[in-house]
């Protein structure tokens, strides 16, 4: 072999190494984000399930209002450390130990009240007044749905159960859930997740019956599945596992895998089709994003007229009043969807409904009853219905 | 005084030899280094730790701000203050304790003399905590927005500040003296950073306010029917794969192919513009592959489907590669090196993305349950950028400040070696000739080829659990 044919092969070889990362960066810079690349894009193919059909669904706020002032929510997660902040941990009602901001937790604040509960609520809140932070924010989220089937008959469902024991105490009284739990009216308790405003005050629902079916995602914590026994539960709750759970015909449970603020993971949303209107969909937080719920419902559940009619609930965009671009694109690109009815609160925030209204969505407004503070949208004791 | 100008810096005139034979050193390395994070972590970062940072912008802005310290003292003013003789004959170990306590200090003065002092209190408002929060944002949101947007100067000074010494080689004001030079470039680096903060992130920043803040930024971005969102996360993504290819150029591809380039000039043009081109194919691929992994991303929805978080994490997957990319360098002697320098350059680009897509997987299954985050991989507030520079900051200590302690040390380079490092500026040992054409062109079809088939075969990818 000449000296010549050497060099050669070895500025060959040179060359490919060269000519390699250079083709490969060519392709991705001249080819990845043209139009052409994405043609090649399987298009969404849809699968809609047939899941029934009701005939209405209403809904009542029995609480929106997840706590009363924003300023201390935000203090205390501020001085615990910030939103990735285990929330067992914070120092917060009913798990306050005494000790302070972040430096809470489950064994230690429920060893203080667990034998009150679920029957002696006032005394375990007096209790937890003493050792958790700013005692008097918590309020919580709680919704009552009445779901109208095709043959008349109503079924009643509780949506969540709030934080703060007295007011979810007070609250469950002045929309009468208290006599409803406790004639078995409500056929079952639906926990979105596992989150302080939304679960914490289960002993309240414990309280006026221990017994009914409890749905919770199967990504609870396992302080979250011990609060259930020590709230005085004597059932045993469905995990749910699955994307999608029949609740009953024509209300479906559609669960999300997603890593939430305060140590929390998954949601589970409710879907109903309304027959001769369209979908309606019902959530606590949405923490998963009510696109991504819409984008899900499109692609998977099969409803009246193929049209989204309405929203109620929790839609997570500004639930300190914070903001982020991201919102924009939200609050833009909610209009493709052409809800009808969009009664939205709690964690949606203000300034969301507010957006919201400056383009021309059909945002319901509230009446600003019992603490709500402000008629933006739909506040506690207001009712819609789809 | 000696000479601690003399024309090669100080991390050019240092050779690092091992210890010890065999992979001792590198493993000695990596469990102080590993121990130092998670220690640190812990301290500093950690959601169940000491102090908390981890908020997360506050901790995200002190990470991003931290490594520029390392990069201006040890890159840009070649460690000036500190004499040339301190750090020859200082133990590794208070070097690094010494130099790195400097760089905070630094890092402290800037963050809040600079940024919240002067800028938040006679500038621009968003820069000041106090303000936001007297203004009526909470105190914890006021924090978390001002700190957002000092980070992201952060962001793009990672690119521009290495990239003028790498690329631009210290250029018009290589002959200054020091602090001269140094002070300069900072000062020049720091103005472009601030246009280019202007043009990409304030927009971002005016849309956190209601309403949009239009008669100081241009609301709704010019970028967003481009990128798909109003959010600045687009402008995230091809700087922070300037800054990786910045890192990767210098190190790996001992800053081939630009320096076969033989004029000055020309060379440090195309070098400058080429990370960007480099970057910007990176970019683009990065957010193609989520597309296609993981379905059509959808505008408005909150986590791993949205264009905004998408766009994000092409900044974040390239992050877990220069990882690789400074592991492989620092502590993998740039392994191979027996080859040709296209060859070794082709051997460790791939080596090095292995790499870093093995840390990328490993973060996304075990972080949770070590660094005290949350499992899953798009939580709204939560940054693997975050972890990933705290760990390349750690490298960086160890490898500029400490002489590689305790696995190397440094050694003055022979004439023989300093020569070495001209031939990294100007190379003369790949030449233009037939059989270099040649492969070039089977090497640019082969190229386009894998590229086509990485992209056909990715929707199958996208359905492995593992990854998603």
């Amino acid at each position: 072999m000449t000296d010549d044919t050497t060099t050669s092969r070895r500025d060959f070889v040179k060359g490919v190494a060269t000519g390699a990362i250079g083709g490969a960066l060519a392709g991705m810079g001249l080819y990845s984000y043209t139009g052409s690349a994405y043609d090649r894009l399987a298009k969404v193919t849809r699968q809609q399930q047939d899941f029934g059909a009701v005939r209405s669904v209403k809904v009542t706020a029995i609480s929106e209002t997840s706590w009363f002032n924003n300023a201390h929510l935000m203090e205390d997660i501020k001085k615990a450390g910030g939103l990735l902040v285990d929330q067992y941990t914070i120092g917060w009602g009913p798990f306050g130990n005494g000790k302070g901001v972040g430096k809470g937790s489950y064994e230690e604040g429920v060893a203080n009240i667990k034998k009150m509960l679920p029957n002696d609520l006032e005394e375990a809140w007096a209790v937890q007044e003493k050792l958790s932070l700013h005692p008097d924010n918590p309020g919580g989220f709680s919704t009552l749905i009445e779901v109208e089937d095709l043959d008349g008959s109503k079924h009643k469902y509780l949506l969540d159960t709030g934080w703060s024991y007295k007011w979810m105490d007070q609250s469950f009284k002045r929309e009468g859930i208290d006599q409803m739990l406790r004639s078995g009216e409500i056929e079952a308790l639906i926990l979105t997740h596992e989150h302080f405003d939304h679960y914490w005050g289960l002993p309240a629902t414990m309280k006026y019956n221990n017994k009914l079916p409890m749905y919770i995602h199967n990504g609870f914590y396992k302080e979250g599945l011990q609060y259930i026994k020590d709230s005085g539960y004597k059932g045993e709750p469905v995990k749910v596992d699955k994307e999608m759970t029949v609740i009953r015909p024509g209300m479906m449970l559609v669960k999300f895998d997603v890593p939430i603020i305060c140590r929390v993971f998954g949601e589970t949303s409710l879907a109903f089709n309304v027959k001769d209107k369209g979908l309606v969909l019902v959530s606590g937080c949405n923490h998963q994003g009510i696109l991504q719920m819409t984008s899900t419902a499109f692609q998977k559940l099969k409803y009246d007229n193929d049209r989204f009619y309405g929203i109620y609930g929790g839609l997570h965009i500004s639930p300190f009043e914070d903001w982020d671009p991201k919102y924009d694109d939200l609050v833009i690109s909610l209009g493709k969807w052409k809800f009808e009815k969009v009664g939205c609160n709690h964690c949606t925030g203000h300034l969301t409904a507010k957006k919201f209204v400056e383009r021309g969505y059909p945002v319901v407004r509230g009446t600003a009853r019992f603490r709500t503070s402000s008629p933006d949208y739909l506040g506690n004791g207001d009712t819609l219905t789809f | 005084m000696e000479a601690d100008n003399r024309g090669v810096s100080y991390l050019e005139s240092r050779k690092l030899v091992k210890r010890w034979d065999g992979p001792w050193p590198a493993v000695a390395n990596f469990l102080m280094i590993f121990a130092i994070f998670y220690v640190t972590w812990w301290i500093f970062q950690d959601p169940r730790g000491i102090m908390r940072m981890y908020t997360p912008y506050v901790g995200y802005m002190i990470c991003r701000w931290l490594l520029i310290m390392f990069i201006w003292l040890a890159y840009i003013l070649d460690f000036w203050p500190f004499k040339r003789s301190w750090l020859n004959k200082t133990h590794p170990v208070v070097k690094g304790a010494i130099l790195t306590a400097a760089c905070v200090l630094v890092m402290e003065l800037l963050i809040e003399g600079f940024f919240k002092g002067i800028l938040g209190q006679y500038g621009i408002a968003y820069f000041s905590p106090s303000r936001l929060h007297a203004m009526g944002l909470t105190e914890f949101y006021a924090e978390e927005y001002a700190t957002e947007a000092i980070m992201m100067f952060a962001a793009i000074a990672s690119w521009l500040a290495p990239s003028w010494v790498v690329a631009c080689e210290n250029a018009p004001w290589q002959k200054l003296d020091q602090p001269a030079r140094g002070i300069t470039i900072i000062v020049v680096t720091f103005f472009i950073g601030t246009i280019v903060y202007f043009v990409t992130m304030h927009s971002h920043m005016a849309i956190l306010f209601y309403p949009w803040q239009q008669y100081t930024a241009i609301t709704p971005p010019y970028w967003e029917k481009f990128a798909n969102t109003v959010s600045g996360n687009f402008h995230i993504a091809w700087i922070m794969c300037c800054t990786v290819t910045v890192w990767v150029y210098e190190s790996i591809w001992q800053r081939y192919p630009f320096n076969l380039i033989k004029t000055d000039w020309l060379r440090r043009t195309t070098a400058f513009f080429g990370i960007i081109a480099v970057a910007l194919c990176m970019c683009f691929f990065l957010f193609y592959v989520q597309d296609l992994a993981w379905g059509l991303n959808i505008r408005g929805t909150r986590r791993d489907m949205a264009p905004d978080w998408r766009w994000l994490h092409v900044g974040e997957s390239a992050i877990f590669w220069l990882v690789g990319v400074l592991a492989l360098s620092f502590y993998g002697g740039n392994w191979p090196n027996k080859f040709s320098r296209p060859v070794n350059v082709f051997l460790r680009t791939l080596l090095s993305m292995a790499i870093g897509a093995a840390v990328y997987f490993l973060y996304y299954r075990y972080a949770h349950l070590i660094l005290g985050t949350q499992k899953g991989l798009s939580h709204p507030q939560q940054f693997p950028m975050i972890p990933m520079i705290w760990l390349i900051n750690i490298f960086l200590v160890n490898m500029w400040f400490m002489d590689g302690w305790p696995g190397w040390k440094a050694v003055p380079k022979t004439s023989a070696e300093l020569e070495e490092v001209e031939e990294t500026i100007v190379a003369h040992d790949v030449t233009w000739t037939p059989g270099l054409a040649k492969g070039l062109a089977v090497g640019a079809v082969a190229g386009a080829v894998v590229y086509f088939g990485v992209i056909s075969i990715l929707p199958w990818l996208g359905h492995i659990q593992m990854i998603r």
